[in-house]
């Protein structure tokens, strides 16, 4: 890659259009191996690499990019970017090279073990969930991939900063049929670590769990239908607290004002049982870095405390708006798109209700044991999310598996709402979707209990009405 | 050869597969692809972002012994690019044997598609620009409620892409598309909706901001004060856009390679009826300025026209190289491939449900009570393997044939195969947004939680 002095006559050119600008350079080693029918379909090796030039004039953003790394070729790009942004006086660009505060520390590299051994994961995972049940287990699904990602990130403000970001991800989908019904099971596990993530999560594990979810979604009813209690199990995964909330309070979206959250700093916008936390330096977990794409380094930022709204996500530009520091959370999905405000891992803290007595205070209602995708409208505040094991709760105990079903709710009205908080914390993770731009990330929460959540299940004749 | 550090395409890619041959690969393609986009998003008047970029990368896939490997590079020096096809060549020691690996032959022709505008690449930014705010500015003159723009965006993209193969394919084509995006919220007592309105279109003539921003407005102002309504079951009025997401879902189920794997909801069904009369669905990659028309498919076959649902008959599947010499039949052009960065899957171009006769107005006055859905959230949680659909919804509540007050944060759940039976009308006003289309249609019966 370019040397400091590089890059420091790049952002001097750059920087004539505005008053910040920065580069931000990438290269990317990828591996995906596919498996399906059985077979190791896919075997695939990718390097990317390319630059990204952002000049910014007051309200303004200018960027550009390119697969071309060499100095004259981003000379260029800065001179077409900064014109993008207008003439402004010089000004001698000097880096600083910043170094990590947060430590991730990866145990076995990808680049270090053979395509073999990661085939040999991806097999694993395969045979176990046909082992499962090789009658109804129809077709199984295995996806493998980790990413070397180098990172430059230097600006004008000084910022210099050098990083290797590694990644682990492998997805198992299972599709288990009897008779006319089909049904499927999806258990995936990712981290920013190498290898030694299939210690802790073995991909034979990951198999079996996924056809065993598929299975009991066989015998599974359709879900009810209409407004009832649910508890998200801790083992669920975060999803919910994602969506209900962790979108609305991303800076770039609050001062919008696209956010129901817009101007409720120091407001009660939840139950004091709600304490919500946005943590980028959790060691190993999927959403975590030492650096943003801004090269500003990771934190822990409590945005809900007891209830009470204490802080948005910020990037550089929606800081300097709200005379707010950066809280890390400024990140892009490649060098082909300038950083927004994202969450890295997200969750609710855990209280201090056993789980076990949460669903025997519930009389009636919807158990969620694993949730899967979900979306949020942040400006009026509604989200959904998907059921992915779902059981009916009856007098207090757990009875008979349901499938099929969506859940929503209104995100302020629902924090409100929360009434029992469990000890117990579960992650799971995910590719959050933002303006076209995917990022990794994790949430979690621990078991907690909605008194009223609607549940879109079926009704059997027209004319029905709960 | 290697004196020379950068190639044009055509060599790159024929050169490719030469080296990729000699390498010891019994088949060899080289896929390159390059685009230039441009994205200007104007938030009251204006320039917020401006966007411009430009990626190039090759993908080689070579097949020996009967596997397949991939790999792929955005670094087009030779030197790097060689590397790249031993990494292809490399990966193919781990894959799976298969008989039905192959690569396409040349054909006698492609078609000629009209994919560019000549005129997109002499309009100046400025132009460009002004397209963005005229479209926030029609929808803030709309209606005084209208009061925040989320996005008001032009956009432009001009593509090249080059394929060679070693059974004599060595083919390009250079495409353009403009489009506008706006997103934009309307206010009443505290209360916020948003509404949108998009259009792409391969000329730029034919772009009408005015149009997507009224759209937009009109959207977000006809949700200020929309309920939730009580759990029911009742007939279902599709706007376009929405059908338009389901048809997703269908898609892959028409894939040879989710019947071959045993994960299509219509598997066993080819010549038997599997949805309504009125349904016809259609996959054509050669219709007349459809934004994912081209010649020929990402491996090199000639792409076409196919009828897969004919009047509520499954006609067949869509078909590539591979999945067409497992079934011994022909492929239909449907190798998906939308960057360099992976082989080829199997997918769609230009997909749609065939339009009727009524009207929008007609299919709504004859629904006594209903819901004109307008709005799904969390679509891609559908099941595309069971079938199960279960989205958040918005709407306009239908009464005695008429739209009355808008509803949302319900829930609207069923089954896919349920939805195509369920069909009973089907509207004129066929609509595609980028590769998908479909008109307004009716369903006679959903489940709607509130």
């Amino acid at each position: 890659m370019l040397s400091r002095e590089d890059l420091e006559d790049i952002l001097e050119v750059a920087q004539k259009g505005g008053d910040f600008a920065e580069i931000f350079l990438e290269q990317k080693e990828v591996t995906r191996i596919g498996c399906e029918a059985d077979k190791i379909e896919r075997v695939i090796s990718g390097h990317e690499q390319g630059a990204g030039i952002r000049v910014l004039r007051g309200e303004h953003t200018a960027y550009g990019h390119t697969n071309e790394l060499s100095k004259d070729s981003l000379i260029k790009l800065a001179r077409q970017v900064g014109r993008a942004a207008r003439e402004n006086p010089v000004s001698s660009v000097l880096l600083e090279h910043r170094e990590p505060s947060v430590s991730l520390v990866v145990g076995q590299r990808p680049d270090e073990v053979e395509i073999d051994g990661k085939v040999a994961l991806v097999r694993a995972a395969n045979e176990a969930a046909r082992n499962v049940d090789n009658k109804l287990v129809r077709q199984v699904t295995v996806s493998y991939g980790d990413v070397i990602q180098q990172v430059m990130i230097a600006s004008t403000e000084g910022t210099y900063v050098k990083d290797e970001r590694i990644r682990s991800r492998l997805a198992v989908n299972v599709v288990a049929a009897e008779g006319d019904v089909i049904q499927t099971g999806f258990e995936a596990a990712g981290g920013t670590e190498g290898l030694e993530l299939y210690q802790k999560e073995a991909p034979w594990e990951l198999g079996r769990r996924a056809a065993r979810r598929a299975l009991l979604m066989l015998n599974a009813r359709r879900a009810p239908a209409g407004r009832m209690a649910v508890v998200l199990a801790g083992e669920a995964g975060g999803t919910m607290i994602h969506e209900a909330c962790g979108h609305g309070l991303e800076a770039d979206l609050v001062q919008k004002k696209l956010s129901v959250y817009a101007g409720k700093k120091g407001e009660q916008v939840a139950s004091e049982l709600v304490t919500v936390i946005d943590d980028g330096t959790l060691p190993g977990k999927y959403g975590s870095y030492r650096f943003d794409d801004e090269g500003n380094p990771a934190q822990r930022t409590i945005l809900i405390e007891k209830g009470v709204l204490c802080s948005y996500m910020y990037d550089r530009v929606t800081a300097n708006r709200d005379g707010a520091s950066p809280t890390g959370n400024g990140r892009r999905e490649s060098f082909q798109n300038r950083p927004i405000p994202r969450m890295s891992n997200t969750y609710l803290a855990p209280g201090d209700t056993p789980p076990d007595e949460i669903i025997r205070e519930t009389k009636a209602g919807l158990l969620v044991r694993k949730m899967g995708g979900g979306q949020v409208n942040t400006t009026n505040g509604d989200f959904v999310f998907e059921v992915a094991e779902g059981y009916l709760i009856e007098d207090g105990e757990v009875t008979i598996p349901v499938r099929g079903a969506t859940l929503t709710g209104n995100g302020p009205e629902v924090l409100k709402q929360i009434d029992l908080v469990g000890r117990d914390l579960g992650f799971a993770i995910g590719t959050c979707g933002k303006d076209g731009q995917g990022v990794s990330v994790s949430d979690a929460q621990p078991t907690i209990r909605i008194p009223e959540l609607i549940v879109g299940g079926i009704l059997e004749k027209e004319g029905d009405r709960d | 050869m290697n004196n020379k550090a950068r190639l044009d395409e055509r060599e790159l890619v024929t050169v490719a597969v030469a080296e990729a041959k000699q390498g010891g690969a019994e088949m060899a393609e080289a896929f390159f692809a390059c685009s230039e986009e441009l994205v200007v998003e104007v938030r009251n008047g204006e320039v917020e972002t401006l966007k411009m970029a430009r990626e190039e990368g090759i993908g080689i896939r070579v097949i020996r012994r009967g596997c397949l490997g991939f790999a792929y590079t955005s670094n087009l020096n030779w030197a790097v690019v060689k590397k790249t096809i031993e990494a292809a060549l490399a990966n193919v020691r781990t894959a799976t044997k298969d008989p039905y690996n192959t690569l396409p032959e040349a054909p006698i022709r492609y078609p000629e598609p009209d994919l560019e505008d000549p005129a997109l690449k002499e309009i100046s930014l400025e132009e460009k620009i002004e397209k963005a705010r005229e479209i926030e500015r029609a929808g803030r003159a709309y209606d005084p409620r209208v009061q925040l723009t989320e996005r008001a965006s032009y956009e432009d993209s001009h593509y090249l892409v080059t394929i060679a193969n070693s059974r004599g394919v060595l083919a390009s084509y250079r495409g353009s598309f403009c489009g506008g995006y706006a997103v934009l919220v309307a206010g009443a007592g505290g209360e916020q909706q948003t509404g949108f309105g998009l259009q792409f279109t391969r000329k730029f003539a034919e772009l009408n901001p005015v149009a997507i921003g009224r759209e937009a407005a009109f959207k977000a102002v006809r949700m200020l004060g929309a309920r939730r309504l009580e759990t029911r079951r009742v007939p279902v009025v599709f706007d376009p856009y929405v059908i338009t997401s389901f048809l997703g879902i269908i898609a892959s189920a028409l894939t040879a390679e989710a019947v071959q794997k045993g994960r299509s909801l219509f598997a066993g069904k080819a010549g038997k009826m599997v949805a309504a009369q009125g349904v016809t669905i259609v996959d054509d990659a050669t219709l007349a300025g459809g934004l994912l028309s081209a010649p020929f498919d990402g491996e090199g076959v000639p792409c076409q026209r196919t009828v897969l649902i004919d009047r509520g008959r499954l006609q067949g599947f869509l078909y590539n190289t591979y999945t067409a010499a497992k079934d011994g039949v022909a492929s239909t052009g449907n190798a998906a491939r939308d960057s360099f960065k992976s082989p080829p899957e199997l997918g769609c171009t230009n997909f749609y449900l065939v339009p009727g006769e009524a009207s929008r107005d007609e299919i709504i006055k004859e629904t006594e009570r209903g819901l004109y859905l307008t709005e799904v959230m969390g679509m891609h949680t559908a099941n595309p393997i069971s079938g199960d659909f279960s989205v958040g919804a918005a709407g306009i509540w239908i009464e005695r044939g008429e739209l009355t007050k808008p509803v949302r944060g319900m829930v609207i759940a069923g089954n896919i195969m349920e939805l195509l039976e369920l069909i009973d009308a089907v509207g004129s006003d066929l609509r595609f947004f980028i590769g998908k289309g479909a008109p307004t249609v009716r369903v006679a019966s959903l489940t709607l939680s509130g």
